[in-house]
């Protein structure tokens, strides 16, 4: 929790009615200017909270499709990393912030656009076109 | 509470074992995620959103058990995803009974009666099955029609075969709790061994944000719905817990409680937040920032949370540890919860239809809704 994150008071969690849920940015598609190091960071921020793969040009040109799962925020950029998987590959991996040179939000966001109420609204049309059997099913992972 | 003596003496001991060598952080459940991939697709779900390539990978069960020996938690929790796609749940299983931990294996059931006979009914074994209410409100909650049946299905096979089986429910905002009691009615005439309950979460990675209860809303559905219980009813959980989720007790969260490992380590700081990852147990004990979480932090992601995971290890903790505890468990074994209040207020609440979602800014007294 970062410091600036507004906080509750314990009076005001006991009284909320309903919980106010996350904000989700679309970041899809998107390829995030790294000028400086702080732009960097957050940029690795938000790879980190995105659910889909992004592509990572690291310094010496190499392109990685990965998942990023945890980073670390050391001191400097050298003692900064992501961990992430990439397709393909079994195992952890790891690369330290100052090896990355370009990111992009290049995978599916696979928590987009799924909302109860296009469930409903699915629903609905699917049983009044006289459908049986209705169901949301998980994506194919082929 | 339906927890058999065994179970609650194994738990006594630990927790006794943890105070008189000064241990202040344990964990009592450990969560083991072996993998994320699930047959059902439910919009309120914040676990299975991953690129296909992750919902692949799995733990092995030298990892699990590497992960429960390093844990040490007397009981573990099997969620995912859903644990019979792993292809070798069975081998874990049986790891896991041998180490004679307290498993609950928890299922959507959409399998289960098909592998059933892959395991072997233990003491040490409980499937907690998924079922969030009545037929046509689990179904639509999993986003499955036939979802109900099949879970049914699976439970009266595995309650024939001698297992335990506790079926899991998680209740959203738009419940409406007469239905709620109508449900436990109709399990607890399956055979089941206890019920067990909790309000959803706003898991932050969630694809839907706005069906989940605030605390003022999670205490007045439960006080409606546990309040004046029935004989029959029976709860595989700490009567203490459920008297926090009917607004009669403040308790704060004991997030290392119920520590989560999953293919991607050790997760901070808890089941239901994702804030990192640790290696070791050891380092998720040592390095998470522990004052970040729970009510008393003021972190807008803990403030809707009264989830079990959380929650429960303070009531059991509480009820073990000290003797008014103690004595509140054992009253509330016995207490049916009379509330001429709550029962008002079942009988008055709309059927079949989601309540204004609105926030009140000033309360005139501290759980006044409630009425506790």
């Amino acid at each position: 929790m970062s410091a600036e994150v507004l906080k509750y008071t314990r009076e005001q969690i006991e009284t909320l009615e309903v919980a106010p849920g996350a904000v989700h940015e679309n970041l899809e598609g998107w390829v995030p200017e790294l000028a400086t190091e702080a732009a960097l960071k957050d940029a690795l921020e938000k790879a980190f909270d995105y659910r889909g793969d992004v592509t990572i040009t690291t310094r010496s040109g190499e392109l990685i499709e990965a998942f990023v799962f945890n980073r670390h925020t050391g001191a400097t950029l050298a003692d900064s990393y992501v961990q992430y998987f990439a397709p393909g590959i079994d195992g952890k991996l790891k690369l330290t912030y100052d090896q990355i040179a370009r990111l992009e939000f290049t995978g599916k966001d696979r928590a987009a656009g799924k909302h109860w109420e296009d469930w409903v609204k699915a629903y609905n049309e699917r049983k009044a076109a006289g459908e049986k059997n209705i169901a949301l099913m998980p994506d194919k992972l082929d | 509470m339906a927890i058999p003596i065994s179970q609650v003496w194994t738990v006594v001991q630990y927790v006794w074992k943890q105070k008189l060598t000064g241990n202040k952080r344990y964990p009592l459940v450990l969560m083991l995620e072996p993998l994320f991939r699930c047959n059902l697709a439910c919009a309120g779900c914040g676990k299975v959103q991953y690129p296909p390539h992750v919902l692949k990978r799995m733990l092995t069960p030298e990892e699990c058990f590497a992960a429960v020996e390093e844990c040490g938690a007397p009981m573990v929790s099997i969620p995912g995803g859903e644990p019979l796609l792993h292809p070798k749940i069975v081998e874990i299983v049986e790891g896991l009974v041998a180490r004679k931990k307290y498993i609950y294996l928890c299922t959507n059931a959409l399998e289960l009666k098909r592998r059933i006979h892959e395991f072997t009914p233990s003491k040490y074994l409980t499937f907690s099955v998924h079922l969030d209410g009545e037929r046509e409100h689990h179904d639509f909650s999993v986003c499955r029609e036939g979802g109900y049946d099949l879970a049914l299905e699976g439970i009266k096979e595995a309650v024939k075969r001698g297992f335990r089986v506790t079926p899991n429910s998680t209740f959203f905002d738009g419940v409406d709790p007469n239905s709620v009691r109508a449900y436990f009615d109709e399990i607890m005439s399956v055979g089941v061994e206890g019920m067990v309950l909790s309000p959803g979460y706003s898991y932050d990675k969630a694809p839907d944000q706005n069906r989940f209860l605030g605390r003022a809303r999670v205490r007045k559905l439960f006080r409606a719905i546990l309040s004046n219980r029935k004989k029959s009813w029976k709860f595989n959980m700490s009567p203490l817990f459920l008297e926090f989720l009917m607004g009669d007790r403040n308790y704060d969260c004991t997030p290392w409680g119920s520590p989560a490992y999953n293919i991607f380590g050790w997760q901070k700081p808890c089941y239901l937040l994702q804030d990192g990852y640790a290696e070791t147990f050891k380092e998720l004990m040592e390095t998470t920032k522990w004052e970040e979480y729970g009510i008393g932090s003021g972190n807008p992601k803990c403030a809707n949370c009264m989830v079990s995971c959380g929650y429960e290890p303070t009531a059991v903790i509480d009820g073990f540890l000290s003797l008014k505890g103690f004595w509140a468990m054992v009253k509330g074994n016995f207490s049916s919860y009379k509330d001429a209040h709550a029962l008002k207020q079942l009988n008055e609440w709309p059927s079949h239809s989601s309540t204004p979602l609105v926030q009140i800014a000033e309360p005139a007294h501290t759980l006044e809704e409630t009425n506790a």
